[in-house]
């Protein structure tokens, strides 16, 4: 390891849907993964209403892995937020992440839930839920081995895997510490990426019942009404784990300049996906033509959407990483200069060259989101 | 219409159904039906299970498995997994399905002889309101990491536990392999005996059966096994095994798969491309040997199996959903069966060994 890496904190991962959906094991490095699933291919067309997609697999195939342990301790990656993810959905062909009734998306938050633990009994993961013990992770992460744990802080996106505002304490003591109400679609508790609306009268005795505890919120994956919606209503910490700049790339999907300043003025951070359909400019999620087989956009795409937000904010105080690189495509569609999760380092070269300071790329690095939970965690305790 | 007779059903696979699946089983059979795509329904088979169904067939005692197994070449169902962990996390989901049923009111968890006793009875006065008694059973004790987490899985209601299924597990040869208990059995079989969890001797393979049988000091049943001296197969028991279980005061019970039923049934094809030669004659037929072989109806019961991985196709021809094990009780009083033998065979073996099991436990 070279003296200028810097620990790493991705805001968004979804590893347990990975090992439990897709049946990866992620203690394995990723060759071991790309040779199991045989240089896996997307379908022959990538909407999910084709008649390819129907007849296809009841598993998709999601593209070359990016994300396993070894990599993220290559890269120094050692801190997470990871998922729990499971959403209601009426019956239909693209099921992978979703489930017919609250009960089923109880069961399968509980086995994200239930893999976390096992990692952690192994020693492959360690729990991040409170200050002390971000204090000890990062310590650990200053001089790391090949075995350091890469710390856990418990993420949920889309909250139906919380049955009632009444869960909200048992989740918190399985160590959740971040939820989003929403996801694809309309959920539960309001309107999600892809629908028109906002938040359903059910979401908010569950704000009430997570800012109790000291949960924080992820705006990401909210409608454009449900945003601003929850921004009305919550006075906890919010943040955006994996959300890039509509003012570069078009579409719903997107923060707007207007949603980061309403995230900073709170204090939030939004963290930066390495996403092809969030970064080329001419993907148009609902036009399936747009989407291309192949990543075209390399890395410093993703430094254009970070340059936006520190110009727009006139500071490099609210940006994260908030990957995604394990979110439903492979190295088919991240960066074209990223191979696995580990070449994020490389990304911060990218920034230095851009001019940043080693304070900011720190900031982007770790910083913000190690004071984003400080300040969230110290507020409850 | 005479009031349906209780029936318990020792394996059925509900949280698999729901979650792997992703069929609502809060729903009719119909709707599942229309709701299942069809690379599901070629694989799975027309669903014959839900809540509703096993309400209208009287099946009002249901042992629901986890089930999640190491098996990284699992062409069928694509569950299939690497590493223990992966299991566990599938096996907890299973366990916190049936946790969320019972917050509404649909199931209840069956963990004690009390529990049993105030369910049967509410059942009998309640057949159309009281929620369905589950009895948490595991299928391959992959969900199992170690010994000392039986505990664990005791506290949360487990109470019968097969250690093997399809391939081999972490503890044990299964069905379609050859060979014994591996090293880490043995302390498993302990923590089970200690706890008083009944062992499952279904999937074991032959030389396994037999170790596991001595190794083991506790309550032994099979809980979805037919004989083999009517279907060959390994798959099946034999008679020194069903005399083992017999004499250990097991129970045995009858699955609804064509391929444990029908002579004819051809494994490699498809159920959706052939047809089930047999009726639930044949079903009886197996409980009919089990008891001449035991000398008493006491010893076998119904494990239908019928939401594991087949379906209508591939269920005796008079089966179309799940409430049709009815029309075994008037089979088994045709064939002479007394009352009480008929009751025996539905549900009181069963709640006979539950109860026998438990009363010598904490």
């Amino acid at each position: 390891m070279s003296n200028n890496e810097l620990l790493i904190i991705d805001g968004h991962l979804d590893m347990a849907a990975n090992a439990l959906t897709l049946r990866r094991d992620l203690t394995q490095p990723v060759e071991v993964h790309r040779e199991r699933e045989g240089g896996a291919r997307r379908p022959p067309s990538g909407h999910k209403d084709s008649p390819e997609r129907r007849k296809g697999p009841l598993i998709p195939e999601q593209g070359p892995v990016t994300v396993t342990l070894p990599e993220m301790r290559a890269g120094r990656v050692g801190i997470m937020l990871s998922t729990i993810m499971c959403r209601v959905q009426a019956s239909g062909p693209d099921m992978d992440h979703s489930v017919r009734t609250p009960a089923a998306a109880y069961a399968v938050g509980r086995s994200h839930l239930a893999y976390y633990q096992a990692l952690a009994r192994e020693g492959e993961i360690c729990w991040v839920r409170d200050i002390p013990e971000l204090d000890a992770c990062l310590q650990a992460w200053e001089h790391p081995s090949p075995t350091t744990p890469v710390g856990l802080i418990l993420a949920m996106e889309s909250a139906d895997p919380i049955l009632g505002p009444d869960q909200v304490p048992e989740w918190y003591q399985a160590g959740l510490r971040s939820v989003s109400l929403t996801h694809f679609g309309a959920n539960t508790y309001g309107h999600g990426t892809g629908t028109r609306g906002g938040l359903y009268p059910s979401a908010y005795p569950l704000m009430d019942a997570l800012r109790a505890v000291g949960i924080v919120l992820d705006l990401t994956h909210a409608a454009e009404q449900t945003f601003w919606q929850i921004l009305d209503y919550w006075v906890g910490p919010v943040h955006a784990s994996h959300c890039n700049c509509r003012a570069l790339v078009k579409g719903q999907r997107h923060l707007s300049d207007e949603m980061i300043r309403a995230i900073a003025e709170r204090g939030g951070v939004i963290g930066m996906v390495f996403a092809e359909p969030m970064l080329n400019l001419s993907w148009v999620w609902e036009e399936p033509a747009t989407h291309t087989k192949a990543a075209t956009r390399s890395m410093s795409a993703v430094a254009e959407h970070v340059d936006h937000i520190c110009q727009l904010l006139g500071n490099a105080d609210h940006v994260a990483f908030g990957t995604d690189l394990d979110g439903g495509f492979g190295r088919d569609l991240a960066p074209t200069d990223l191979d696995t999760i580990a070449d994020l380092q490389k990304f911060l070269r990218i920034l230095r060259a851009r001019g940043y300071g080693e304070e900011d790329v720190r900031k982007i690095a770790h910083g913000n989101l190690v004071r984003f939970f400080r300040d969230a965690w110290g507020r409850t305790r | 219409m005479k009031k349906p007779l209780l029936i318990a059903d020792s394996h059925l696979d509900l949280a698999f159904n729901a979650i792997q699946l992703k069929r609502d089983l809060t729903a009719s059979v119909a709707n599942v039906r229309a709701h299942d795509p069809e690379p599901l329904m070629r694989s799975f088979g027309t669903c014959t299970v839900t809540v509703t169904e096993l309400r209208k067939g009287g099946v009002g005692l249901v042992f629901g498995t986890v089930m999640s197994r190491i098996d990284p070449n699992d062409g069928k169902t694509a569950t299939g997994m690497y590493v223990q962990s992966q299991c566990y996390g599938i096996g907890m989901g299973h366990l916190a399905y049936y946790q969320a049923m019972e917050r509404d009111g649909i199931l209840r968890f069956i963990r004690t002889a009390e529990d049993l006793d105030r369910h049967v009875a509410e059942w009998a006065q309640y057949p159309n309101t009281t929620p369905i008694g589950l009895v948490l059973a595991m299928e391959g004790a992959d969900p199992i990491l170690g010994p000392e987490q039986v505990t664990e899985w005791y506290a949360a209601g487990l109470r019968m536990v097969s250690i093997s299924h399809y391939g081999v597990s972490s503890y044990a040869h299964g069905t379609g392999t050859e060979g014994g208990l591996l090293p880490r059995a043995r302390p498993l079989l302990e923590a089970l005996q200690t706890h008083g969890i009944i062992l499952d001797l279904t999937h074991l393979a032959e030389q396994a059966f037999w170790e596991a049988l001595e190794a083991f000091d506790g309550r032994v049943a099979a809980s979805h096994h037919n004989c083999r001296a009517l279907v060959p197969g390994q798959r099946q028991l034999s008679d020194e095994m069903i005399r083992a279980i017999v004499e250990r005061g097991g129970v045995i019970g009858v699955a609804l798969d064509a391929w444990m039923l029908d002579r004819e049934w051809q494994r490699g094809v498809p159920g959706c491309d052939q047809v089930a030669h047999v009726n639930l004659e044949a079903v009886a037929d197996h409980l009919d040997y089990i008891c001449h072989l035991a000398g008493t109806a006491r010893h076998c019961g119904i494990g239908s199996d019928l939401d594991g991985g087949y379906g209508q196709e591939q269920s005796p021809r008079d089966v179309n959903t799940i409430a049709d094990l009815q029309g075994l009780a008037g089979i088994l009083v045709k064939r002479g069966y007394s009352p009480s033998d008929v009751q025996d065979i539905l549900s009181g073996n069963w709640i006979r060994l539950l109860k026998e099991t438990w009363k010598g436990a904490k």
